[in-house]
């Protein structure tokens, strides 16, 4: 494949051509589907094979994508390609400029500690079955399911400045729901929540215990039949890991995005309440407010050791003590803004254009246990695992809920709630931020299915985040 | 021997088995734009060949890429050993056995129809005709073309073709990022009137000339634009699949036959509507026919699959919400925007999501134009705005349809990107919950 990807590069050698680019990932995977005990789904899909070439001429890009590799279709795509940035020009009124970057070379293959794709199968099977017999149908109870979906992607890089890239790949995706009904309303609950995926292979499972925490999502989905509602107008939150991962993503990660500033999103993920002049004055949080692009942590589904247009990894700062210091940016739009590219031009697969993208977006830790930040809590509710997540084109206002709240008193967890449900804007709520969690508390979180781009791209990427209080936060909405 | 043969008399050799091929190649030409300019060219093709092997109620599915009868034999023996591995679903019974074909029709390229060149040219028209106001525009142009054959051991061998368009412009202000949107999709680029597209652009436009207002939460009455109609009524036919019955988490799941919206409220999924994209077959090759959902407020079916048939009792009927269509009223726009003393009208709606699906309880925002309605005249623009409401409660408190309906397509990009379509009038709700202002456009 080597060879293949750099003749793809000698060939789009051309002098009308500024800059071009080309990937090649072959990406295997699995999904394993129980409901309510039972298998549903097994889906193998194995050396998916996808191309990519992009060339930028007079300023347009222009990009064509395949899954079919044969000499034919390269030569096609690149045609293909060319033809695209040719037409496209001719609605072009500020080409875009493209400073070179020094010519660099990266090889990396991640290794599992449970290849989920070598294992036996019985025994992943007997695993996971045990696993969905003891969530299935039970007293309230009336539906579960257990999801596992592995990946392996190889990819293979190269460009028209002499920069080559290999790299391989191993993400799991794990998930357990159980739903809850009394015949009037249904309660759900999941484990370990919907940001559970992780640059791993079938260790993922054991790294979240979900043998010992079975039971406990019966139970709470039970419970949360019989639980009030969220009394407060505004009360003091403590959000958990899984969920903080969330509201890091959607109201930090993508509002800081260049590409947004630009409009390049509108017609779909939308714009941002970022601007350019706001860098190094804007205070985007409270003063314990530290949050980083990190594409160099291999902890991360976001680590790489290039992107997708050359740059290498690299650590960002993007608010630091609370103030707006950079963004995650491409080549094009760094040079726009007079930054340093961040590393974060990504694709999801060799046949798609690649994009601002997160990798690994991170709320630096603070200090203190969990248990401590409960503890100096005089009243307030600790919410987590996401039910509903929704924000405005802008990233400004948003409205969160969760499956479950422990309400919070005199430093104690003394009841639960259900569906607690907190809105606000961006900038007031990171600044009622008064503490993060130390290292300890600090971990990983990561989806699969980040949606950006036409035609559209399930990115995967982590958020390393502690859990955090957010000061007098407005929780109710009138349903 | 073509290889979906050889593939087909390999399976034929284990009578023992149960099997689907689903054979499919797909090609997208997308030119997206930003700030009245091309942002990007990409063209995409992709041909996919999946298999769904069954034995004594265990399921196997697959994907050969870039076949070839040594990858097929080499993958036809693994699946084998793995599928004698699986434990059993008890509820499958059997795979779809409607053989009915669709209608044969002729479906033409239009990646071929509508090249590049027209489509930079079109889009180079329609920006000028928006910069004199201080726009620029945003958007997409997308022409797909996509074949597939299904092919299963109960004898289906259905092939279907389809080719849809969609052009999505959004008109943004330089200065003070006020949006409207404009829409065209559909299969026929013939029924694209590019003076009517320019015309219904700049109309919104006009409305966008006193400041920008905000308004403060509470209950609304307010026009929603056939593009949140058809959202709302997308969202809620989740809710009418057999899936969610069987999950228990259905709106319907004890409603059938049952008074649940006001009698002018029909929703009906309806392949045949010659303004929709085309489905030929739904859920497992079954035939894809008209299917009430709601006829005169009364829910009168799910859409359900072979699958969820055996496994639920309900009549099966392959349909996939995919066509969805809602009957229009009686009264004209105008008229619904003279009615409205204190309102708002709603173009387009933004990352909606359910609080619990159950009780149909939603959150979402607005977007690419709010408008305030005072005393039956559309004022000013509004900054984008949250609203919590229940779907049921929003067709419940339906005050007005319009007396037509519009194609609406929605580039449904998220997990599998395709183009479909709705059919929907604008509609007068009144007490509309609005939650929270954005405070921004």
């Amino acid at each position: 494949m080597e060879h293949k990807i750099k003749s793809i590069i000698q060939k789009l050698n051309l002098d009308r051509i500024q800059f071009a680019d080309a990937r090649i990932t072959i990406t295997d995977n699995e999904s394993i589907y129980f409901s309510n005990g039972f298998l549903r789904d097994f889906s193998s899909n194995k050396e998916s094979i996808n191309v990519g070439v992009r060339v930028l001429i007079r300023g347009c890009w222009g990009f064509a994508g395949s899954n079919d590799l044969s000499e034919a279709s390269i030569e096609r795509m690149i045609k293909t390609a060319i033809t695209n940035a040719e037409s496209g020009s001719n609605f072009k009124t500020e080409p875009e400029n493209f400073p070179a970057l020094p010519a660099t070379k990266a090889e990396y293959i991640f290794t599992p500690e449970i290849n989920p794709f070598q294992m036996d199968k019985e025994e992943k099977l007997d695993y996971l079955g045990k696993l969905a017999t003891a969530i299935k149908p039970q007293g309230k109870i009336v539906y579960s399911m257990l999801v596992a979906v592995f990946e392996r992607q190889e990819k293979y890089y190269a460009n028209s400045e002499g920069s080559y890239s290999h790299t391989v790949y191993y993400n799991t995706m794990p998930m357990m729901l159980v739903s809850a009904s009394d015949g009037q309303q249904n309660q759900s609950r999941t484990w370990p929540g919907d940001m559970s995926g992780g640059r791993a292979g079938f260790e993922q499972f054991y790294h979240y215990d979900f043998e010992n925490n079975t039971e406990r999502i019966i139970k709470e989905a039970t419970d949360l039949l019989k639980a009030p509602t969220v009394s407060e107008k505004q009360a003091d939150i403590i959000i958990g890991g899984s969920h903080l991962a969330l509201q890091l993503h959607e109201s930090v990660g993508h509002a800081t995005e260049a590409d947004r500033i630009f409009g390049m999103e509108i017609s779909y993920a939308g714009k941002t309440f970022v601007k350019p002049e706001m860098l190094g004055k804007f205070r985007y949080g409270s003063p314990v407010v530290n949050i980083y692009s990190d594409s160099t942590d291999p902890r991360g589904m976001g680590f790489h050791p290039m992107d997708d247009e050359g740059v290498p990894g690299k650590k960002v700062d993007i608010i630091s003590q609370g103030i707006l210091k950079d963004l995650q940016s491409s080549r094009y739009i760094a040079h726009k803004l007079g930054l340093e590219p961040s590393s974060n031009m990504k694709a999801s697969f060799a046949d798609d254009f690649p994009l601002v993208r997160m990798t690994n977006c991170c709320l630096a830790p603070g200090k203190g246990s969990l248990d401590e930040l409960i503890a100096s809590t005089e009243r307030g509710y600790l919410v987590d695992f996401t039910k509903t997540w929704s924000i405005d084109d802008n990233r400004n206002n948003f409205q969160f809920t969760t499956e479950i709240g422990y309400r919070i008193e005199d430093g104690r967890i003394v009841g639960i709630v259900k569906e607690p449900t907190y809105y606000g804007i961006t900038q007031p709520f990171w600044n009622a931020c008064d503490a993060v969690c130390g290292e300890e508390e600090w971990q990983y979180y990561g989806t699969f299915s980040c949606g950006k781009g036409e035609p559209g791209q399930s990115m995967l990427l982590s958020h390393g985040v502690a859990p955090a209080r957010f000061r007098n936060v407005d929780m109710i909405v009138k349903i | 021997m073509d290889l979906i043969t050889y593939l087909k008399d390999q399976l034929t050799l284990q009578p023992q088995l149960l099997w689907v091929l689903y054979d499919q190649s797909w090609s997208t030409d997308f030119l997206r734009f930003y700030r009245s300019q091309t942002n990007y060219n990409i063209s995409k093709d992709n041909q996919t060949l999946s298999i769904s092997l069954y034995k004594d109620k265990r399921s196997y599915y697959f994907t050969i890429y870039e076949p070839t009868r040594d990858k097929i034999d080499a993958a036809l023996k693994e699946a084998l050993e793995i599928l004698d591995k699986l434990p059993p679903d008890p509820d499958f019974v059997d795979l779809e056995d409607d053989l009915t074909l669709a209608e044969p029709r002729e479906v033409v390229n239009n990646i071929e129809q509508v090249p590049l060149e027209l489509k930079t040219a079109i889009l180079n028209r329609i920006a000028s005709a928006v910069k004199p106001h201080g726009f620029e525009i945003y958007g997409t142009f997308i022409c797909n073309f996509s074949h597939y054959r299904m092919i299963s051991s109960n004898k289906l061998d259905k092939s279907s073709s389809s080719s849809p368009i969609y052009l999505e412009v959004k008109a943004v202000h330089k200065d003070s990022e006020i949006t409207v949107l404009q829409s065209f999709g559909g299969e026929d680029f013939a029924k694209f009137d590019e003076a009517e597209f320019i015309y219904g652009l700049l109309n919104k436009i006009e409305h966008c000339k006193n400041p920008v207002v905000d308004v403060e939460a509470g209950e609304y009455d307010v026009i929603l634009a056939p593009r949140c109609v058809a959202e709302f009524m997308q969202y809620l036919s989740w809710c009418m699949d057999a899936r969610s019955y069987d999950e228990r988490d259905s709106y319907f799941e004890d409603k059938l036959n049952v008074q649940v919206f006001p009698p002018h409220i029909s929703i009906t999924d309806d392949p045949t509507d010659p303004d929709l994209i085309r489905q030929d077959y739904g859920s497992g090759g079954h035939i894809y026919r008209p299917l009430k959902l709601i006829e005169n407020g009364v829910f009168k079916a799910f859409m359900c699959d072979n699958y969820y048939h055996h496994k639920t009792g309900l009549p099966k009927n392959g349909n996939q919400g995919s066509c969805l269509s809602i009957a229009p009223g009686e009264s004209s726009l105008e008229e619904m925007i003279k009615s409205v003393k204190n309102g708002l009208y709603i173009s387009s709606l933004h990352y909606m999501n359910f609080i619990n699906m159950k009780e149909t309880s939603i959150t979402g925002l607005t977007r690419d134009g709010t408008f305030l309605i005072k005393d039956g005249k559309i004022v000013n623009v509004v900054n984008s705005l949250r609203f919590t409401e229940r779907i049921d409660r929003i067709l419940n408190n339906v005050i007005a349809l319009e007396n037509r309906a519009h194609t609406t397509a929605f580039s449904d990009n998220y997990s599998y990107f395709d183009i479909s379509s709705t059919k929907a009038p604008h509609a007068l709700i009144k007490d509309f919950q609005i939650s929270s202002s954005t405070h921004t456009i």
